[in-house]
C-alpha cells in the first residue's frame, strides 16, 4: 500500500517533470538541456517574490510561472533558433544556458540549504493508514490536472492544433499557414511554464538547490527516452514506469538508488528499444 | 493571379529549373506536365515558399547549397521573399506529393489543423463543403490518418488543404500511385472546387492524359525547362506531345 501510494506520487512529480521537456522536444524536436535550470530559476524568483518583494504566495507563484514563460521563449528566440536543425548545437546551447543560470545563481549567493518554499496547505491526513501530507495530494490532484488539461488543449484549440500539425511534419504544417519559428517559441515558452509549474509544486517539498537542477534534468530526459521522444502521453506512462522502479528499489535496495533506476532505464531503452514506448521513429509506413 | 517570371533554381551546380516563367490567372486551372527530375515538385516548392525552407535548412546543416533567382508575383506583389506561412495566409496553399498528411491524427483532426488560418465559421463551412465534396471523408472521420489508403489520404490532403481558405491551390502530383476510378474522382473534385469555390488550381502531373480535360492552359516541363506551353487544343494538336505526354502512339506519315 506504502509503494503504491508514494509511487504514485513520485510517478506524478517525474510526469510534471518532463512535460514541459517533451513538449518542447515534440513540437520543435529540440532537446531543451536548460530544462532544470529553468526548474530551479522559477523555484528562486518563486522564494525572490514571496520574501523580497513580500508579495502574496499565490500571485508570487503565477508571477514566477509568467516569468519563467518568457524567459523561455526568449532563450528560444535569441539563441536556440540560431542553432535549430543543427542537433548537437542546439544540446550545446540549451545546456550552456542551463549552466549559466545554475551557475549564475550560486554564483549570485543562492546556495545552501536555506530557500524553502512553504507548502500550500500544512498538515497531513492518513489512507489506509498511510501518513501522506496535502502538499503530497495536492501534486497528484494538480499533476493528473494538468495531463488533462494539456489533452484538452491539444485537441480542441487552434494554438494546441497547431502544435500537434507542428509535431507531426513541419513542413505540411507550414504550407496550412502554421508559422513553425511563432509555434516553437510558444512551445518553449509552455514548457518552460510546465517547468515553473512542477517546481512550485514540488520544491515546498524540500529545499531549493541549484545541484537539483541537474537531477530534473536527467529524470526528465530518462522519463521522455523509455516513453519514447517526442511522445507526450508515452512520457506520462514512462512515468509511471519508473516513478514505481524508483520507489519499489528505494523499499527493497536502499534510496540512493533512485538516481541508478533513472539511468539505468535510460541505457537499457537505447539498447533494446531506441524508440521508446511510443516513439516516432517506428511510423506507418508511407503508402504509395 | 499568381506568376513567376523568370524562375531558376539552383541545387549545387545543378539546374533544377530553367527560367521559367509560369502563370495562372483567376479562375483557371493551369497544368505542368513532365516526367520525374523534371522539376514539377521544384516548382511548387518554390511558389509555395517551401523551398525557403528547405534552403534555409540546409544551408544550417551545411548541406546542399541552394540558389533561388526570379520573381514569384501574386496579385501583382512580389511574394519571392515570403516564408511558406505568410504565403498561405494570403492564400496560397500547397497540397504536396505524397500527401504528406498527419498520420497519427483522426482524419477530423487533420483538417481541423488545416483550419489553423480560417475563422471559425469558414472552418464550419469549408468542414461541411469538404465532406459534401468527398463522402467517403464523412464515414472515416475517425480513423486515423496513417491507416487510410491511399486515395483516401490524397482527399484528406486536398480537404485539408481546402480548410486553409485558400486562393490558388496548388496541387503536387494528386494522383500519384491511385487507381484510375480514384484518378477521375479526384481530377472531378479538382473541377469541382475551381468551379465552386471560385479556387485557381495548378496541378502537376506526370501523366497529361487524366488532368488534360480540366486545365484551361498547360506547361511541360523537361529537364527544367519549359519546352512547350499552350492551351488544352494547342497542345493536343501537337504529335510530340500526345506521343509523350497522353500515350496516343501513332505513325508518322
Amino acid at each position: 500500500m506504502e509503494i503504491l501510494i508514494y509511487g504514485t506520487i513520485n510517478s506524478v512529480a517525474l510526469a510534471l517533470y518532463a512535460l514541459g521537456f517533451a513538449m518542447v522536444y515534440g513540437v520543435s524536436r529540440l532537446p531543451n538541456f536548460a530544462h532544470g535550470a529553468l526548474y530551479v530559476l522559477s523555484g528562486f524568483i518563486t522564494w525572490s517574490f514571496l520574501n523580497s518583494l513580500g508579495l502574496n504566495y499565490l500571485i508570487s507563484i503565477l508571477l514566477a510561472m509568467l516569468a519563467t514563460g518568457l524567459i523561455g521563449a526568449l532563450i528560444y528566440q535569441f539563441v536556440l533558433i540560431r542553432v535549430r536543425g543543427m542537433e548537437i548545437s542546439e544540446i550545446m546551447a540549451s545546456y550552456a544556458i542551463g549552466l549559466a543560470i545554475l551557475e549564475g545563481l550560486r554564483w549570485g549567493g543562492f546556495k545552501g540549504m536555506t530557500y524553502t518554499l512553504p507548502a500550500f496547505i500544512s498538515g497531513s491526513t492518513e489512507i489506509a493508514g498511510i501518513p501522506v501530507d496535502y502538499q503530497r495530494l495536492l501534486v497528484v490532484g494538480i499533476g493528473i490536472a494538468v495531463v488533462g488539461l494539456l489533452w484538452l488543449f491539444t485537441r480542441y484549440t487552434r494554438i494546441g492544433l497547431a502544435l500537434r500539425g507542428m509535431a507531426q511534419d513541419e513542413r505540411a504544417a507550414m504550407m496550412l499557414g502554421i508559422d513553425s519559428d511563432l509555434m516553437a517559441v510558444t512551445a518553449m515558452g509552455f514548457g518552460s511554464m510546465l517547468a515553473a509549474l512542477a517546481a512550485v509544486l514540488l520544491l515546498p517539498l524540500g529545499n531549493i538547490v541549484v545541484e537539483s537542477g541537474y537531477n530534473i534534468l536527467i529524470l526528465a530526459i530518462a522519463v521522455c527516452i523509455v516513453g519514447g521522444l517526442g511522445s507526450w502521453m508515452g512520457a506520462v506512462l514512462a512515468a509511471f514506469l519508473i516513478g514505481f522502479a524508483q520507489i519499489l528499489t528505494v523499499v527493497y535496495l536502499g534510496s540512493h538508488f533512485q538516481m541508478v533506476v533513472a539511468l539505468a532505464a535510460i541505457i537499457l531503452t537505447l539498447i533494446i528499444k531506441p524508440s521508446g514506448l511510443f516513439g516516432r521513429q517506428k511510423e506507418l509506413e508511407e503508402r504509395v | 493571379m499568381l506568376e513567376a517570371k523568370g524562375l531558376m533554381v539552383f541545387y549545387e551546380n545543378m539546374l533544377a529549373l530553367n527560367n521559367i516563367d509560369i502563370k495562372c490567372e483567376a479562375g483557371q486551372i493551369v497544368g505542368v506536365f513532365g516526367a520525374n527530375s523534371a522539376g514539377k515538385s521544384t516548382l511548387m516548392y518554390t511558389l509555395s515558399g517551401i523551398m525557403q525552407d528547405i534552403k534555409k535548412k540546409e544551408e544550417m546543416s551545411g548541406g546542399e547549397r541552394i540558389t533561388v533567382m526570379g520573381e514569384v508575383k501574386y496579385q501583382n506583389e512580389t511574394i519571392t521573399d515570403l516564408k511558406p506561412s505568410q504565403r498561405a495566409r494570403k492564400g496560397i496553399v500547397l497540397c504536396p506529393e505524397r500527401r504528406r498528411i498527419f498520420s497519427e491524427s483522426s482524419v477530423l483532426e487533420n483538417l481541423k489543423i488545416g483550419a489553423y488560418l480560417a475563422t471559425r465559421s469558414q472552418a464550419k463551412y469549408t468542414l461541411e463543403y469538404v465532406f459534401k465534396l468527398f463522402p467517403a471523408l464523412e464515414k472515416l472521420k475517425k480513423r486515423i490518418g496513417g491507416f487510410l489508403s491511399g486515395g483516401e489520404q490524397q482527399m484528406l490532403a486536398i480537404g485539408r488543404a481546402l480548410m486553409a481558405q485558400p486562393k490558388v491551390l496548388l496541387l503536387d502530383e494528386p494522383l500519384l500511385g491511385l487507381s484510375p476510378l480514384m484518378q477521375a474522382t479526384l481530377i472531378l473534385a479538382t473541377r469541382e472546387i475551381r468551379d465552386e469555390m471560385n479556387i485557381s488550381i495548378i496541378i502537376t502531373e506526370q501523366y497529361a492524359r487524366p488532368v488534360m480535360p480540366i486545365v484551361d492552359y498547360a506547361f511541360i516541363l523537361e529537364n527544367g525547362s519549359a519546352v512547350m506551353e499552350g492551351t488544352k487544343e494547342e497542345l493536343m494538336d501537337n504529335r510530340d506531345i500526345r506521343a509523350a505526354y497522353f500515350g496516343v502512339e501513332e505513325s508518322y506519315t
